[in-house]
């Protein structure tokens, strides 16, 4: 696939460029594609290339023996060749592809789509591959049923909104002497979270910062006295978290200490500010492992990343939003300003 | 090396057993056993490894293996540029091939090798049983490459199924290929099959040789006559000139052989025809004999490719009769010309030649007629009258002594052509008319209202022919002396008691049978003459006779109309067999309504049901839920209450409505078509 040579390279992306400009024309993406003429490509594959000298050889073997049966045989398998095109084009022909669902995944993890292929007429389909290439992809059949719902895996590496590339749907059917293929946009986005990076214990009874007064109403409720600070200290790392030394941390302390040692019911707020000192990536993957290990903990959390505030919650939808909230934070902008 | 999903299944490896196991079975025969037997164990050692109870063989293992096959060949075949070690070679691939059978590319290699094992059976045999076999080996590797895809294609029914359809569909495609395309010759010189023991009539003969030809009734020549037919008594097949004689074998002798330096005339040089027509025009096809000569009647000239005319009057092909071979000849026999040539020295002394000693009363007997001074032809009719007057004609003559001459002809005066042809020739040399021993066939049966010759192996004749001053060489069959019908009708009659005695079943006295027999024969020579032997003049004559005359135009019309014809077939049943069942005409309303609420901005999911999808275009775009929800409830009421008035109401509803005129939001509910998760 790829070239080898460095000077090599900026011709192969160009090209790649110009294919994907061509393909772009030539099938839109679209949510639901049926698989047509001007959308397939067919070609011999390896095997149908080996075939091709196996023909050859014995084309030679039956003219030096003046043979007339190996020069029957000899035909007989160039006439299957030529047929074979036909069939492994109906096998794609008419197939209709259509998007259900492009579930959102964890960045470093497989961001997966459920899609549904389907027949429309009485034809059979066999051996049909879907996937983003490099990836192994599904195989399906409509073999027996005229529809069939397959879920096809893409490695996501960033997080954020993740066009999915186009997908390559693929089949040999039926003596995998052609390859017949297709390269469809689904129209496929995948939203991708962070990578969760473990950040330690959940930082139960960590204060909030001066700046957000406005929340001290709801902030005694979230914090939690005793026992649980002493966990928290490795996770107070060095200046900037001394720079918000704040005074309420102290005062709090003690005040909480007795009302709350053994009570359930604290919030917890998972807070950007709390992560000072690391790149932004790396605190939104830790804001994204808290989530998901207060969401398994069966702990209300609440989040405060710049620019977004969500109240502490719990449940499926909550973590959907916090984790929504930290795949879109942006990637530029404010954000080193943010941690100073 | 390969990933998972391209390892082979069970199914996988049972079908590419199964493709190695016929293209090579008619080949076990003549592999060396040992070849037969590492196939076999790398098959069952390949099978122990997919049940996990022995691993595949390490590269050393591997080495070694392939070590001890070369070394196996080595010993196995002298010659390494033949067909047999071809063909065991193919066969050592596979079974080295079994033993890293692993990828789906290990797979499609062998199974490709298996198509060219298959082929090359061909090259032995162009029967029609082995044509049959060749093409059950076709369709069972074509089936076993269409297993290597999917387990719905390794089900043995579907996938013999689909290599049936396959190749049923290239059947017309090959048909016209093989009428069209051009046959070029040999490219280069290939090593033919020579291995076979020879059949037929052997370059030497000594008493017992034509005893044994006579118990085989295969066919050995098949006749058709284009024009007039000889008479029955003129049917002589000449093959061989035997003209040294030992004592006790007859053999060519030296200086006839063209390897030996003998004179053969090769087809295409210039040589002077008799001024007469030929007598007779014909196409003799041959078995395979693995042996040079041809078999034509007196003065045969051929004009086919690789047939010479030797200088004592026979065909001889340029390569061993290694396949059936078809030839045409003309013949001038001798009554009709006169022949004013002498023998040379050489000659003379070639068909005087006679041992230096033994079988001193024959001698004594011919110097007596040589004494007496009378011609050859007078000696001759001596000699076959005395063989009239007193000898048997049997298939079980006694045993000779070491004077075999004297003791057949004043001993037991029992014998078989050949003890009559021997010492007719004997005689006559003796008595010094230079004479030899021809041997060939004589007479054949009529197949399917005389439309071909057929020659079997009992056919198998010798004679004499004497050398008659201005006359040249004339034929005299000693045999006709003693037993006419012979000559007349055939062994069968001339040894009604003995022929055939020793087969298990008399098969020939039985008249059904009999003429069963002919009937397949005849099956087997219209497949000789229509496809094994399809050459260029053959095409020639074919495309003439489709296309009135062979233009590159016509030419072309004649390829692309049956193809147009196809192409337009397959698309026509792409078209049809993509087409869904047609659906009633509420649900195609329905679906004109979902297409239009896609091109709206909401698509009904695959599955979803109506009322579903009403509902969550209720949420989604609450302006068209009023549209919608009757829309709906008239198509339910259509489909499912059978309702002939809600069907027009449905069609009403729709003539009218259209939800972007409608929809006045824009796409804002867009986004809620992707579920985010669960």
């Amino acid at each position: 696939m790829s070239f080898p040579s460095d000077i090599a390279r900026p011709i192969a992306d160009r090209w790649r460029e110009l294919m994907q400009r061509w393909l772009s024309r030539r099938s839109p993406p679209s949510r639901s594609v049926t698989l047509d003429h001007s959308k397939l490509f067919i070609l011999p594959s390896r095997a149908g290339m080996g075939f091709l000298l196996v023909v050859a050889l014995l084309w030679l073997l039956g003219t030096n023996y003046e043979n007339n049966l190996v020069i029957a045989l000899t035909f007989l398998l160039v006439s299957l060749f030529a047929v074979l095109p036909v069939h492994t084009f109906a096998n794609l022909s008419g197939l209709r592809l259509q998007l259900l669902a492009a579930r959102p995944a964890f960045a470093g993890d497989y961001a997966e789509a459920d899609i549904d292929v389907s027949r429309s007429g009485s034809r059979v389909r066999e051996w049909i591959r879907v996937g983003w290439p490099a990836e192994e992809g599904a195989y399906l059949d409509l073999y027996e049923r005229s529809s069939a719902e397959i879920r096809v895996a893409l490695p996501v590496v960033a997080r954020g909104k993740v066009r999915a590339p186009r997908l390559r749907i693929e089949s040999r059917f039926p003596l995998g002497l052609f390859r017949c293929w297709s390269w469809v946009d689904l129209d496929i986005e995948f939203l991708v979270f962070p990578q969760p990076l473990s950040a330690g214990p959940l930082p139960i009874g960590a204060t909030l910062s001066d700046s957000e007064s406005d929340d001290l109403s709801v902030a005694p409720q979230a914090l939690r006295g005793g026992d649980d600070f002493a966990g928290l200290k490795p996770y107070q790392p060095g200046d900037s978290l001394r720079h918000l030394a704040w005074k309420q941390y102290a005062g709090g302390r003690d005040l909480y200490n007795k009302n709350y040692e053994s009570h359930a019911d604290t919030r917890l707020w998972l807070d950007w500010e709390l992560l000072g000192g690391r790149d932004v990536e790396t605190r939104l993957s830790n804001l994204c492992h808290w989530a998901l290990q207060a969401e398994r903990q069966q702990i209300a959390y609440g989040l405060r990343i710049p620019g977004s505030k969500l109240a502490p919650a719990q449940g499926a939808d909550h973590l959907q939003r916090v984790l929504t909230a930290l795949a879109l934070f942006p990637v530029k902008g404010g954000v080193g300003g943010q941690s100073k | 090396m390969a990933n998972q999903s391209e390892l082979l299944p069970r199914e996988s490896l049972l079908w590419i057993f199964a493709a190695q196991f016929a293209a090579l079975l008619p080949h076990f025969a003549q592999l060396p056993l040992w070849i037969v037997c590492a196939w076999a164990f790398a098959v069952y050692w390949r099978l122990e490894v997919f049940r996990g109870r022995r691993d595949l063989p390490g590269r050393t293992v591997k080495l070694l293996v392939v070590g001890l096959t070369v070394a196996g060949l080595a010993l196995s075949y002298r010659r390494w540029f033949a067909l047999e070690p071809m063909v065991a070679l193919l066969a050592i691939s596979f079974t080295l091939k079994n033993l890293e059978l692993v990828s789906r590319r290990d797979a499609f290699l062998s199974l490709l090798l298996a198509y060219f094992v298959a082929a090359t059976l061909f090259v032995y045999e162009q029967t029609i049983p082995y044509a049959l076999y060749g093409t059950v080996c076709v369709v069972v590797v074509t089936a076993a490459l269409a297993a290597q895809l999917g387990h719905f294609s390794a089900r043995p029914r579907r996938a013999l199924g689909l290599s049936l359809r396959l190749l049923a569909q290239a059947v017309p495609l090959m048909l016209l290929l093989f009428i069209v395309m051009p046959r070029l010759g040999p490219l280069w010189a290939v090593p033919q099959n020579n291995s076979g023991t020879t059949t037929g009539i052997s370059d030497s003969m000594t008493p017992g040789d034509f005893t044994r030809l006579s118990k085989s009734d295969k066919p050995a020549l098949r006749i058709a006559f284009d024009g007039p037919i000889p008479p029955p008594e003129q049917r002589y097949w000449r093959g061989l000139v035997y003209a040294d004689f030992d004592g006790r074998r007859w053999s060519q002798g030296f200086g006839v052989d063209p390897r030996e330096g003998g004179v053969v005339r090769w087809q295409g040089r210039e040589q002077k025809l008799p001024e007469v027509g030929p007598r007779y025009r014909y196409r003799v096809i041959q078995e395979a004999t693995n042996n040079p000569w041809l078999f034509a009647m007196a003065r045969p000239i051929s004009d086919t490719r690789g047939v010479g005319e030797t200088a004592d009057d026979r065909l001889l092909k340029k390569r061993p009769v290694y396949n059936r071979f078809a030839y045409d000849v003309r013949s001038w026999p001798r009554e009709t010309l006169t022949d004013d040539r002498e023998l040379s020295d050489f000659e003379y002394r070639r068909y005087l030649q006679l041992p230096r000693g033994g079988n001193p009363r024959t001698r004594a007997w011919a110097e007596e007629f040589h004494a007496s001074g009378l011609g050859a032809e007078e000696i001759s009719a001596h000699v076959l009258k005395y063989f009239n007057r007193s000898f048997t004609y049997t298939l079980k003559p006694p045993a000779l002594g070491a004077d075999s001459i004297d003791d057949f002809l004043f001993g037991s005066q029992q014998g078989f052509c050949e003890h009559f042809a021997s010492s007719y020739v004997f005689t006559m040399r003796a008595a010094g008319v230079p004479a030899r021993v021809v041997a060939g066939y004589q007479g054949g049966e009529w197949v399917e209202q005389e439309e071909y010759l057929l020659v079997r192996e009992y056919d198998a004749h010798a004679w004499a022919e004497i050398w008659l001053p201005g006359r040249g060489w004339q034929r005299v069959d000693p045999t006709a002396a003693v037993s006419p019908e012979r000559i007349r009708d055939g062994l069968q009659s001339a040894a009604a008691d003995e022929f055939m005695q020793d087969s298990l079943l008399q098969l020939h006295r039985i008249s059904v049978l009999n003429r069963l027999r002919l009937e397949w024969d005849m099956i087997n020579y219209r497949w000789y003459q229509t496809v094994v032997s399809f050459d260029s003049d053959k095409q020639e004559n074919l495309l003439k006779k489709l296309l009135g005359e062979v233009s590159p135009l016509r030419l072309a019309a004649f390829i692309a109309v049956p193809v147009a014809l196809a192409l337009t077939g397959m698309l026509l049943w792409l078209w049809l067999s993509n087409r869904g069942r047609r659906l009633p005409p509420a649900s195609r309303l329905y679906q004109k309504f979902c297409r239009r609420m896609a091109r709206a901005g909401i698509a009904r999911r695959p599955g979803e049901a109506p009322r579903d999808f009403a509902r969550r275009v209720g949420i989604e775009m609450p302006a068209l839920a009023p549209m919608v929800e009757r829309i709906t409830a008239a198509f339910e009421r259509a489909a499912y209450g059978e309702d002939p008035a809600a069907e027009k109401q449905l069609r009403r509803l729709l003539r009218q409505w259209s939800p972007r005129a409608n929809f006045v939001f824009g796409r804002t509910a867009d986004g809620g078509r992707i579920a985010t998760g669960e």
